[in-house]
């Protein structure tokens, strides 16, 4: 019995090895007799579109090519693929859903392993020569089973991989390295592929193309009078929320301008239940104006939820207003047309905004960055109208910028990018993809966490001239980042929340102080389970505590700003009590002489918590204004804990420096009445201090003084502290 | 070894009866208590030394009081010296054959090891905050527990299926409950991983966990010598256990290494314990604990180590990581004194008061029942 098993399975061995290496063999036949492509990547219509531009090219070029196309079903590609009549097949897969332990990594890794196994099964039985694959998660498990069948040399094929973004989505990155060439759209991405990325741009169907303005207008159902500046904002096949109704409040600012603009707003397909472009923009509308408004808008304003011939409103329009998706961008640049770029936040490596940055550093756009609020209740995304119509205006009102702007977005991006990636394939060295265009020196932004970590550091050396605009290189960093923690504000977790706090203040984002009173203030109560261990509101202690320590470092004072504080020092949480204090002595200029401030410190004293008793004291030394102050003060002589009577002793000594009270002999005798023994003391190493200077020493002789290099330390420290 | 010789010649002849000696517990419970205490105290200067030539140096942790600034550098695994005494002394003059004994090595041992893992790769990292992931610590202290909840529930139990499933309490003479063996193997396993991190986590100052440790080792002793002798057993109501007796003499010994370890961890310290010796330490006391039916008297005779633990667990798990608040100043309790301003040196000394007065409390019980 086992030796007819072991005959067996040796059997199938040895038929499964015959059959791979015939398969091997035919798969060298066919590949290198005829030309048989495999496309793969999907998700989205921004990685389908440049597999097909490639198509396209490729069939161009050698018309008799097979092509298949691998995606997965119900996805972008099941439609576009087969309205351009390429023969699509299905393989599984799914999102990454990060490393951890839970069900979703478990189907993703069962997903993954079917859909490899597929893939292997298509690429042997198409056996095609090259794989052209445009990310998506959707050609993670293709690419893995032509990497494996070629690692097994079973596979005969090449493996393109092209990258629309300027940061590669996680599997990108990791697949990129492996396969022979990553095409590359942006020039900062060559510094995660330098030894196999080669920079193309971005391929683009050969529909679009600018034509002059009257044939343009040809094909559109609306006119556009001669002598105004056309706007043409859209948010993408799908349309974006933000855009929509940033414009809809943008128009009420536009109105006065009407005889000079002209606004074409694509609205986009959007139908689900969270939101339904066309409607939601059609009510807003309603909403916000009166009918006759809406006769004056009417004059300057067509809307569309979309335009079929795309190429046609492009070539009318002066300026964009857009969301920066890598295929957006190519359009704009390939059309040599300004732009107005609103990214969308919290992507992964925030990869909007690197291509909004990168467009922007080349001359050829501006960024407006979006809000994150809640408005009834909803976390929403918004930009103010106010800012687009300002800044829309502003741009058409400057046409040499505007001409030297579009001059800019035409050189932004690489042209030709099918014939570059042709060139690639066939190897025939029609262009130069290599040198000439060196990888820029290229830094990703900072994740919250080091942002935290490195503007702490810094605000803590230097607490009177801090300035977080000096630390970072880019000013728009800054602009993005106050953005970025503003959306933290509204996460349903406290510990995001107290993160933002924290940013807010780091990066002295001063419009959001009332945000962070009304956090302050809020009362909402915790549940009953919470409140039992001791919770007490929504916006947890911390929250409130980091409130008042923003407060400080943004050190803008006003009404509000007072009214909120005297209210903390009424506090259920004793910290925030005591930071209440220490911002209150920190404001001391704007708040001494005042009568209920000093009473509600006088009060302070009387707290169970000495923390906030120590601050207390300090206060009234900051605040106090004649000698009942130290009066107060002196009472605490005989208190239980040394550090009070010491806080009560530095009181004093500060009304002397602000010559509240002059020096006498009562006060020599009142102070020498204070209870001295302490409970604590500092140890001094002799030995510690000897060495430290010793070290300092040589150190100061080794490098010298060199400040300039403390920030970028800083930065570095902080980030590998943070990702280790 | 001196035990098994003495008696070897007692056999042969007549002339070695002095070496009966050997057969009294007090005897060897004080020579092994020496031999401990000469064995620190001899081989302190060269360990520290040899530490120190290894970069073997305690990294400190983030806590946000000023004094750990002035501790990094101190040599660390001083814990190997304890264990080391304890092992020499117990070689000397342990009886090997008994079960009690080697159910305790076993333990300071295992968890001596796991401590070491933990601060050599503290040391290694660079940080005090990342030694040993705390998964693989609980685990790894949990499969010791598992394995020795199993010895001492299970039908091999060396306090013989009469005992060992009952649960005794301090202040009251019959066994509370037979909990089954189940229920009390989930109870020791609970219990053993409880203490052995409440001792890590007791560690945070110059002697703060050697000393009260050292009171908690030696009411264990008197405990294991009253119920391993048939006679005080009897009159203070205790079971008897048979063999317990060597007990004393393994914590004597310990009780020797700790004063012998105090000598070097006394403020200034010269030595730290590090994890390995904190969670030997705490894995002894949890062993000998169960094995003297005293796991209920616990949180009475160390009931320093269980508020250490409890407020550090409180204010993190609770209050940092949830309510988002602090529930005390600082935690655990002994950074929670400094933060009120109460030196080092006498936070310490007011702990180990703390504990020698629990120590007596937790000694009464012997006749208080």
């Amino acid at each position: 019995m086992l030796k007819i098993s072991l005959i067996v399975f040796f059997l199938i061995l040895l038929f499964s090895i015959s059959l791979l290496y015939g398969l091997s063999r035919r798969w060298k036949r066919l590949a290198s007799q005829d030309s048989r492509v495999l496309l793969t990547g999907g998700g989205t219509g921004g990685h389908v579109n440049p597999a097909l531009a490639m198509a396209e090219g490729i069939r161009n070029r050698e018309p008799e090519t097979k092509f298949l196309y691998v995606g997965v079903k119900g996805k972008a590609e099941s439609v576009i693929v087969r309205r351009a009549g390429y023969p699509l097949r299905f393989v599984l897969s799914q999102g990454f859903p990060g490393l951890r332990l839970s069900p979703s990594t478990l189907l993703f890794l069962i997903k993954v392993s079917v859909g490899i196994f597929q893939s292997m099964i298509l690429l042997l039985w198409f056996a095609p020569r090259w794989v052209v694959a445009t990310g998506g998660y959707v050609s993670a498990p293709v690419i893995l089973a032509a990497l494996l069948l070629k690692s097994l040399r079973i596979g005969h094929t090449r493996i393109y991989l092209h990258e629309q973004n300027s940061i590669p989505g996680q599997l990108n990155a990791l697949l990129g390295r492996w396969v022979d060439r990553v095409l590359l759209t942006f020039s900062q991405t060559l510094s995660f592929f330098p030894k196999n990325g080669v920079l193309v741009g971005y391929p683009i169907r050969g529909s679009i193309t600018q034509k002059p303005r009257e044939e343009a207008q040809k094909n559109l159902p609306f006119r556009v009078p001669a002598d105004r500046k056309v706007v043409f904002a859209f948010g993408g096949s799908q349309g974006a929320r933000t855009i929509n109704r940033a414009i809809v409040d943008a128009l009420r600012f536009l109105i006065p301008h009407r005889h000079k603009v002209f606004i074409i707003h694509g609205t986009g397909l959007n139908k689900s239940f969270e939101y339904d472009a066309s409607k939601d923009t059609e009510r807003r509308l309603q909403k916000a104006y009166s009918p006759e408004e809406l006769e004056l808008i009417a004059d300057f304003y067509v809307r569309q939820d979309y335009f079929h011939n795309i190429g046609d409103v492009y070539s009318l329009s002066d300026l964009m207003v857009c969301r920066s998706g890598a295929g957006s961008l190519n359009e704009i640049s390939r059309l040599r047309k300004p732009a107005i770029l609103i990214p969308k936040a919290n992507l992964p490596g925030d990869h909007q905004v690197m291509n909004a940055r990168a467009m922007k550093h080349a001359g050829a756009a501006e960024i407006l960055y979006e809000d994150t609020i809640v408005e009834d209740g909803v976390v929403l995304e918004k930009l103010e109208g106010r800012f687009l119509a300002d800044r829309i205006m502003r741009l058409l009102q400057d046409t040499d910028r505007l001409d030297e702007m579009a001059r800019c977005s035409g050189t932004f991006l690489r042209r030709q990018a099918v014939e570059r990636i042709l060139s690639e394939m066939y190897e025939d060295k029609a262009y130069n993809n290599g040198s000439g265009y060196q990888a820029l020196p290229f830094k990703p932004l900072l994740t919250n966490g080091q942002l935290l970590a490195f503007l702490s550091q810094s605000q803590a050396r230097n607490p009177s001239h801090y300035n977080p605009g000096n630390l970072l290189d880019d000013p728009d960093d800054l602009i993005y980042y106050r953005h970025r923690a503003a959306g933290l504000l509204s996460h349903n977790a406290w510990q995001d929340r107290n993160l933002g706090v924290k940013l807010i203040g780091l990066t002295l984002y001063s419009e959001k102080i009332p945000t962070l009173l009304h956090m302050l203030a809020d009362r909402t109560p915790v549940s009953r389970f919470k409140e039992f261990l001791g919770g007490d509101f929504e916006q947890v202690g911390f929250i409130r505590r980091n409130v008042l320590q923003a407060l400080r470092i943004l050190n803008r004072f006003d009404g509000e700003v007072e009214k909120h504080l005297f209210m903390a020092l009424e506090d259920p949480y004793f910290e925030v009590r005591s930071q209440a204090c220490v911002t209150a002595s920190h404001f001391g200029f704007f708040l001494s002489g005042q009568e209920w401030w000093f009473h509600a410190l006088e009060q302070r004293l009387q707290d169970p918590c000495f923390e906030v008793v120590i601050e207390a004291a300090l206060a009234i030394g900051e605040l106090g204004t004649d000698s009942s102050a130290l009066e107060i003060l002196l009472r605490m002589r005989e208190s239980r804990y040394w550090q009070v009577r010491n806080a009560a002793l530095k009181g004093i000594q500060r009304l002397l420096q602000r010559k509240i009270i002059v020096p006498s002999r009562e006060l020599l005798t009142e102070t020498g009445t204070f209870v001295l023994t302490s409970t604590d003391f500092r140890p001094h190493f002799a030995i510690k201090e000897t060495y430290k200077n010793l070290q300092k020493y040589c150190l100061e002789q080794l490098l010298g003084e060199r400040p300039a290099d403390e920030a970028r330390l800083l930065v570095e420290r902080a980030v590998r502290k943070h990702s280790s | 070894m001196i035990f098994e010789i003495s008696n070897y010649l007692l056999g042969i002849s007549d002339t070695f009866s002095f070496l009966r000696l050997v057969n009294y517990i007090t005897f060897r419970s004080i020579m092994a208590a020496l031999t401990a205490v000469a064995f620190v105290l001899i081989f302190s200067r060269h360990f520290i030394l040899f530490v120190h030539r290894r970069s073997l140096l305690d990294q400190v942790r983030e806590t946000g009081i000023d004094s750990a600034f002035d501790k990094r550098g101190t040599p660390t695994m001083g814990g190997l010296l304890i264990i080391g005494a304890v092992l020499v002394s117990m070689l000397l003059w342990g009886n090997w054959k008994n079960p009690f004994l080697l159910c305790s090595v076993a333990g300071m041992i295992w968890f001596g090891l796991l401590g070491l893992w933990d601060d050599l790769s503290k040391v290694r990292m660079k940080s005090g905050d990342k030694g040993m992931s705390e998964r693989r610590k609980l685990l790894l202290q949990g499969l010791f527990a598992g394995v020795f909840a199993w010895v001492a529930a299970g039908p091999f139990s060396p306090l013989g299926p009469e005992l060992a499933t009952k649960l005794y309490i301090p202040f009251y003479k019959h066994p509370l409950l037979d909990l089954g063996p189940y229920a009390y193997g989930a109870f020791i396993f609970l219990f053993v991983l409880f203490v052995c991190n409440a001792v890590n986590i007791t560690d945070g100052l110059d002697g703060l966990a050697i000393t009260p440790s050292i009171f908690v080792v030696g009411v264990l002793g008197v405990f294991a010598y009253v119920e391993g002798n048939r006679i005080y057993s009897a009159y203070l109501h205790y079971p008897f256990i048979r063999d317990a007796g060597e007990l004393t003499i393994f914590t004597a010994a310990f009780v020797g290494a700790g004063l012998g370890f105090l000598w070097y961890n006394a403020y200034p310290a010269q030595i730290f314990m590090g994890d390995t010796g904190s969670l030997a330490i705490g894995g002894t006391m949890a062993v000998v604990s169960v094995l003297l039916k005293q796991e209920m008297l616990f949180p009475l005779l160390g009931g320093l180590f269980l508020v250490e633990a409890l407020t550090s667990q409180v204010q993190d798990k609770i209050g940092v990581r949830w309510l988002g608040r602090r529930v005390f100043y600082r935690a655990p309790l002994h950074h929670n004194l400094q933060h009120k301003g109460i030196a080092e040196t006498k936070v310490v000394i007011r702990l180990w008061i703390m504990s020698g007065i629990l120590a007596l409390i937790a000694l009464a019980t012997l006749k208080l029942r």
